[in-house]
């Protein structure tokens, strides 16, 4: 017993000695759960995406267009949209001509369009216009989804409204008008009531369709499945016109996004793995040697940036190849373009793995820092899910990280198939942050002993 | 050939070399000996162009030697005292990285291999992953990997760490032979053997200083060592060790050995005419010479570093 615990109480001693590994078996299982747990709405007040861009342009002048418009503008899940920004920074009203090319920048992904004839006495229900980019198919889904939930609890009247009018054109006014006086007495017969406000509401077309919308609020599968008879009834009285603005050839979009956010979470690790490499040609003895040769430091340095930068565009090109076997990812169609951003990518990707090496003092503590970094960024950078399901303020921190613009390059080609010029902004900020990486790392490698 | 003007390198507070002026001659095989943290490492890597001094110049053949002038140390070899091989890689293609590096190329590339593997009996492993070597034929690799461009100074950083005793000698003949060739070599070690059979000139070097400089006999006789005579502490000899105190330093030892260090002018004749006198036989003597581990430890003390 007492050698069981002696030996015991040695593997503690090594494990509370070695933080690397605390940091691994640890911390990183932690910060996945916080993270997954915010996606999840956990320890949120509210759950759900948030801050989705949603431009809206309004061409109606019904009033209740505009409570369509305040009511998705106090939605926690957009962030709407009405004003067009000039260069010279005063604003107009967004109008319908602006959408697709600003959708075809980048600017937002999801555009609602409340047409002039919102309401029609040439049918029944609602028209609107869906304009979208629907690169992320979760995210999309949800979208459509939490506009019809919006659009059905916030204007039953809009509904209410096309219904009379349709009548009214079938009917004539007279007809229509004695419809609804036999309607009020059935219903005051039935249910009691003042018949002088049952007609008012008919006739400004509140039919009641309000309370449908709270009961599908209140529902469960609310966030756009249409599972329940209110769901069903509502879709049948709104039209939905959706156009999608970027990406219409693509085959397998969903493929698409997966295989560009696992394949840089998986060069990230790979290029991690080849930093902690720094250290064992260190101990080696190795650096000493090569130095002492006609080799300077900054050539070994730079063999191993070109080193990373082929290995991971290589890797990447064959997972994108292997996406285009398995599942069908358009790679032939835009290889130049997907090239160029994979070689940006794996540049950045290099320059980050030179970096831990640089800034940490042992393998195991470079490993651990790796491990730790990449999942943070894979999950906040959106390589497992949208980033509009995390909160804002992840959604900033997305932005700092690598695979949040690997991901957005990849898209942007595969999916947008932009040119080289359109891919330009993307490229500037991976290449730029591979710059900023490098510079950290040469400078912390001059002054570190890892050389000497 | 090598030249080291007031080298001080200083690590923070600490002083690891401190004002050291060394000059190597061509052809010679200087050794460099000092216990844990006296300055060798740092003397080496200097040397090497790894690191820069604080103050002083090294020059090579007159050429100044810099950790920013690659070019200059085309002429130096290291082998570090790590084994500084590739694992992955077979022999062949460690000898391949490292001839290229220095500029070697095709038939001439290939034949320095050749030579290199023979020379350390790796021809028939050449094609074998280095990790599938055993400790000794790993530091034979580590040799021969430093010796493919013909440097003019070969640097050997504790090189027969952990070696089996053949492969030690072979690695000792080698070197010789290297330098009856012409080759300088500085050798820096810990095992006083190697430096007394390897050594032309041997350093002494402790707290970044030299504290002695010479051929192994300058050192045995610079220092204050004569030859010393031992034995045994017994009733027997009790009045023959009080006879000789007058004619030298005698001194009584834990293990019950006298120690008799006589005087300049006091003959061996007339110490052997003494014991007779007190009727102790002449084989309880033993006459001993000084050792380089002796001067070793009068120099550097007996404190264990760490």
């Amino acid at each position: 017993m007492r050698i069981l615990l002696t030996l015991l109480a040695k593997d503690f001693a090594i494990l509370r000695r070695n933080r690397g590994a605390l940091v691994v078996s640890l911390l990183v299982p932690m910060l996945i759960i916080y993270i997954v747990g915010l996606v999840f709405g956990l320890g949120r007040t509210d759950s759900g995406p948030t801050g989705i861009p949603l431009a809206v342009v309004n061409q109606s002048n019904n009033p209740a267009a505009q409570i369509l418009v305040t009511a998705l503008q106090s939605q926690k899940s957009f962030r709407v949209l009405t004003k067009f920004v000039n260069p010279d920074k005063t604003t107009r009203p967004l109008a319908e001509a602006d959408l697709r090319p600003m959708i075809r920048d980048r600017q937002f992904s999801y555009a609602l369009v409340i047409p002039r004839d919102v309401i029609s006495d040439d049918r029944i229900g609602l028209r609107l216009k869906i304009l979208s980019d629907p690169r992320n198919d979760i995210e999309s889904q949800m979208v459509n989804g939490l506009l019809q939930k919006t659009i059905f609890s916030n204007v039953p009247q809009l509904l209410g409204q096309s219904l009379q009018a349709r009548a009214k054109k079938y009917l004539g006014d007279p007809a229509d008008d004695a419809f609804n006086q036999a309607i009020v007495r059935d219903i005051v017969a039935t249910f009691g009531g003042n018949p002088d406000v049952i007609l008012a509401n008919i006739r400004n077309g509140d039919f009641g369709f309000s309370q449908l919308g709270k009961r599908l609020h209140s529902s469960p599968t609310a966030a756009g499945s249409s599972t329940n008879a209110d769901d069903d009834v509502l879709s049948r009285l709104v039209s939905l016109e959706t156009e999608q603005v970027v990406g219409k050839d693509v085959k397998s979009p969903t493929a698409t996004r997966i295989v560009g956010g696992y394949a840089v979470m998986f060069l990230l690790f790979a290029l991690s793995a080849s930093a902690t490499a720094f250290f064992d040609e260190q101990n080696a003895g190795l650096f000493q040697r090569l130095l002492s040769s006609p080799v300077s430091r900054g050539q070994l340095l730079w063999s191993r940036f070109l080193y990373g930068v082929l290995f991971g565009l290589i890797q990447l090109v064959a997972l994108f190849f292997a996406g285009h076997l398995l599942y069908g990812v358009d790679v032939f169609g835009h290889l130049g373009g997907l090239i160029v951003i994979c070689a940006s990518v794996a540049a950045a990707c290099t320059g980050f793995g030179m970096l831990i090496a640089a800034i940490t003092r042992s393998p195991q503590a470079a490993s651990s820092l790796a491990t730790l970094l990449t999942i943070t960024m894979s999950a906040c950078g959106g390589a497992w899910f949208p980033i509009s399901f995390m909160p804002e303020f992840m959604q900033h921190i997305a932005k700092f990280t690598i695979v949040y613009w690997a991901i957005e390059g990849f898209n942007a080609v595969l999916w947008a198939g932009e040119t080289f010029t359109q891919l330009l902004p993307i490229l500037g900020i991976l290449l730029g942050t591979t710059v900023a990486v490098m510079t950290i790392a040469v400078w912390r490698f001059n002054g570190s002993k890892i050389f000497e | 050939m090598l030249s080291l003007r007031s080298v001080t390198k200083r690590y923070g507070t600490l002083t690891a070399l401190d004002d050291i002026s060394l000059e190597i001659a061509r052809g010679e095989f200087f050794g460099l000996l000092g216990p844990n943290g006296a300055g060798k490492s740092t003397l080496m890597s200097l040397v090497a162009g790894l690191r820069a001094p604080n103050a002083g110049t090294l020059a090579l053949d007159g050429t100044p030697l810099t950790t920013t002038d690659p070019a200059g140390r085309a002429a130096l070899g290291l082998v570090p005292q790590q084994i500084a091989l590739y694992q992955e890689l077979s022999a062949e293609q460690n000898l391949h990285i490292f001839g290229s590096l220095y500029g070697l190329r095709g038939p001439t590339l290939r034949a320095r291999i050749d030579e290199a593997l023979a020379a350390v009996q790796l021809t028939e492993r050449h094609r074998h992953p280095v990790k599938t070597f055993s400790g000794g034929m790993q530091r034979r690799l580590n040799l021969a990997a430093a010796l493919l461009h013909r440097p003019k100074l070969l640097l050997c950083d504790e090189p027969t760490v952990g070696v089996d005793p053949q492969s030690r000698n072979a690695i000792f003949e080698y070197l010789e032979r290297l330098n009856r060739d012409g080759l300088t070599i500085i050798y820096s070690t810990h095992y006083m053997e190697e430096a007394t059979r390897l050594c032309s000139r041997i350093a002494i070097i402790d707290h970044g200083k030299i504290h002695a400089l010479g051929t192994l006999d300058e050192l045995l006789t610079r220092l204050p060592f004569v030859d010393e005579i031992a034995f045994p502490v017994s009733p027997a000899t009790a009045a023959f060790a009080a006879a000789l105190a007058a004619h030298g330093d005698l001194s009584d030892s834990t293990d019950d050995i006298h120690r008799f260090r006589p005087r300049a002018d006091f003959k061996l004749s007339a110490f052997y005419a003494l014991a007779e006198t007190h009727a102790v036989p002449a084989r309880v003597f033993s006459h001993q010479r000084p050792t380089l581990e002796a001067v070793f430890l009068h120099l550097t003390g007996r404190r264990i570093r760490e």
